[in-house]
C-alpha cells in the first residue's frame, strides 16, 4: 500500500461517510414524518388528516389538469412582483438614508413603528382601495419583504468597516463607487440572511392574500378546498406551498454560494 | 535638506470634540510644525498614543485638524477655512495604513487594480504595471488568492503595491510593518527601499521602532508624548544603498540610536 492509498483511504473514511450520514439522516427524518402523517390520517380520519398517498394523488391530478401550473404561476406572479418592489425599496432606502444621517435619525422611529402594523389585517382595507385584483396582495407581499430587507441592509451598512471606506476615498473613489464596490459587497452576507427570511414570507403572504381575494393561486386552491371540507385539497395545497418555498430557498442558497464564494466559511453550514 | 518642501505642516493642532463630563477635551497634537522635501523619506518616531495615526489621517484628509495649516505645494489648507475634506487630495496622497485594509472579497490582483478601477484608469498599461509590481515584491503566483489565503507579510506587500500602482507623489505609511515577525519585517523594509530607490517618492513613514526609523529614513522626527509636537529632528547620514539586515553594524548607527532613544520618552 502506498502513501497515496493510505491518505485517500483516510479521507474517504472521514469525509464521504459523514456526507452520507447527513443525507441518510435527512431521508430517515422524511420517512419518519411521512409515517407520522400516515398514522395521523389513520387515527383521526380523512376529514381531519388527509393521508399522504391521497394528497400526492391529488397533486398529480391537479398537475394533469393544468390547475397546478395555473395556481403556481398566479402565486409566483404576486409574490415575485411584491418581492421585487419590496426588495428594491428595502435596499434603496438605506443607501439614500446613509447619505443623510439627520433624516435617518428623524425617520427611523416612524419606520420601526409602522412595522408594528399587522400587515394581513390591512388586506381588507387594501381591497377597499385597490379592488380585488393583484394589487392588494402585491402590496402586502411588498410590505413583508420591505421591512426584512430594509432592516438587514440598514444593519449591514452600519456594519461596514469604515477603514475600507476611508481607504477607497483616499484612492479617489466617488461616493457612488464606494456604495457599489465597497458597501454593497460588504453587506451581501446580511442581505442574503434577509433574503432567506423574506422569500418564504413573500410566498406565504401571497398565499394568505389569496385566501381573502383571488380566483386562482395556491392560496385560492387551499381556501376553495377548505370551503368544500376537502381536507385532501387543503393538504395538497400546503405541500405545493412548502415545495415552492424549498425550491426558492435552494435557488437563494446557490446564489449566495456564488456571491460569497470568497468567504472562508465551512460550505456545509447552509441553512 | 536640499529639495524644496513638497509638504509643510504649520502649527497643526488636533483635539477631539468635547464630551460631557470630560471637558475641555485635551489636545492630541499641538503646535506641530515640520516640512518634507520632495523625494525625501522622512521617518516619524513616537511613543504609542503620540497621535501618529491622527497626524497621518489629517494629512490624508480623512480627519479634520483643529488648528494650524497644511501646505501641499502651492495649495494651503487652513483648518479654520476647511469646510469639506478631500480624502487623498485628488489621488496625490497615498496612504498605507497599519491594517492592510485589503478588500476581503477581492483577489490580490483585483485589490491591486482597485485604485485604477475606481478612478476609471484601468487599461492594459495599468495591468502590466500591476503585474510588474506583483512580481517585484514576490507575489507572483498569488494573484488569484484572496487576502485570507495570504500570510501577513504578503498582505502587507499587496497593500503597499496597491498604493504604489497609481503613483501618488506623496505616500503616507502608518507602521505598515508593525504586525509581522522580525524576519518578514526586514524583508519588507528591503522591498520598500528597493521600490523607493527605483522611483523616488516622498514618503512619510510613521513607526515606533527606532531601528526601523534609522534603517529607512533620510531624516527622523521624534514626537513627544501627548500633546504631540516635534521634539527633535535627526538627519541620518548612513549612506545608501543600505543593508537593512546589518544596519546595526553601520558606522554612526549606535550614536543616532542613542540620540533618538534619549528623545523618545
Amino acid at each position: 500500500m502506498t502513501t497515496a492509498d493510505l491518505t485517500s483511504g483516510y479521507s474517504e473514511s472521514r469525509t464521504i461517510p459523514r456526507r452520507w450520514l447527513v443525507i441518510g439522516g435527512r431521508i430517515a427524518l422524511a420517512l419518519a414524518l411521512l409515517l407520522a402523517w400516515e398514522w395521523g390520517a389513520r387515527s383521526l380520519g380523512p376529514l381531519f388528516f388527509a393521508p399522504p398517498l391521497a394528497t400526492f394523488q391529488r397533486i398529480v391530478e391537479m398537475a394533469a389538469s393544468g390547475q397546478l401550473l395555473t395556481d403556481i404561476l398566479a402565486t409566483m406572479r404576486v409574490s415575485a412582483l411584491g418581492f421585487v418592489i419590496g426588495c428594491a425599496c428595502g435596499i434603496g432606502l438605506p443607501f439614500i438614508l446613509q447619505q443623510l444621517p439627520r433624516v435617518t435619525a428623524a425617520v427611523e422611529p416612524f419606520i420601526m413603528a409602522s412595522q408594528g402594523i399587522p400587515k394581513y389585517a390591512l388586506t381588507p382595507w387594501l381591497i377597499l382601495w385597490f379592488g380585488i385584483g393583484d394589487a392588494p396582495k402585491v402590496i402586502v407581499v411588498t410590505l413583508f419583504t420591505f421591512y426584512i430587507t430594509f432592516i438587514t441592509v440598514f444593519a449591514g451598512i452600519r456594519g461596514v468597516d469604515q477603514r475600507l471606506i476611508s481607504m477607497a476615498r483616499v484612492m479617489g473613489a466617488s461616493e457612488r463607487t464606494i456604495a457599489r464596490k465597497v458597501i454593497w459587497i460588504s453587506l451581501l452576507p446580511f442581505f442574503f440572511t434577509g433574503l432567506k427570511v423574506a422569500l418564504p414570507r413573500a410566498v406565504s403572504a401571497a398565499i394568505v392574500g389569496e385566501f381573502l381575494v383571488a380566483t386562482e393561486g395556491v392560496g385560492f386552491s387551499i381556501e376553495h378546498a377548505r370551503q368544500l371540507s376537502d381536507t385532501t385539497g387543503v393538504f395538497a395545497g400546503i405541500v405545493v406551498a412548502v415545495s415552492l418555498v424549498l425550491i426558492i430557498n435552494s435557488v437563494v442558497n446557490a446564489l449566495e454560494r456564488r456571491a460569497l464564494r470568497w468567504r472562508p466559511v465551512d460550505r456545509d453550514m447552509q441553512i | 535638506m536640499a529639495a524644496a518642501p513638497i509638504l509643510e505642516i504649520k502649527a497643526l493642532g488636533k483635539r477631539f470634540p468635547a464630551r460631557s463630563g470630560r471637558e475641555p477635551p485635551p489636545w492630541i497634537i499641538q503646535d506641530m510644525t515640520f516640512s518634507v522635501g520632495e523625494g525625501e523619506l522622512l521617518t516619524i518616531v513616537g511613543p504609542s498614543g503620540a497621535g501618529k495615526s491622527t497626524l497621518l489621517n489629517i494629512i490624508a484628509q480623512i480627519e479634520v485638524a483643529s488648528a494650524g495649516e497644511i501646505a501641499f505645494g502651492d495649495e494651503r489648507f487652513a483648518s479654520s477655512e476647511q469646510k469639506s475634506l478631500q480624502p487623498g487630495l485628488n489621488r496625490r496622497i497615498g496612504y498605507v495604513t497599519q491594517d492592510d485594509n485589503l478588500l476581503p472579497w477581492r483577489t490580490t490582483i483585483e485589490n491591486v487594480l482597485f485604485p485604477h478601477e475606481v478612478q476609471g484608469t484601468l487599461d492594459d498599461k495599468a495591468r502590466t504595471q500591476a503585474n510588474e509590481l506583483i512580481s517585484a515584491v514576490g507575489l507572483s503566483g498569488f494573484e488569484n488568492y484572496y487576502p485570507h489565503e495570504l500570510s501577513g507579510g504578503m498582505r502587507k506587500r499587496a497593500a503597499l503595491i496597491r498604493t504604489l500602482v497609481y503613483d501618488p507623489p506623496i505616500i503616507l505609511m502608518d507602521e505598515p510593518f508593525a504586525a509581522v515577525d522580525a524576519q518578514t519585517r526586514t524583508q519588507l523594509q528591503e522591498d520598500l527601499l528597493r521600490l523607493w530607490s527605483l522611483k523616488r517618492k516622498t514618503i512619510l513613514f510613521v513607526t515606533h521602532d527606532i531601528t526601523e526609523a534609522i534603517a529607512l529614513g533620510d531624516r527622523a522626527l521624534v514626537l513627544s508624548r501627548r500633546p504631540s509636537r516635534v521634539a527633535a529632528e535627526h538627519p541620518i547620514p548612513i549612506p545608501r544603498p543600505r543593508n537593512v539586515k546589518d544596519i546595526f553594524t553601520m558606522p554612526g548607527f549606535a550614536a543616532i540610536y542613542e540620540h533618538i532613544r534619549a528623545d523618545v520618552q
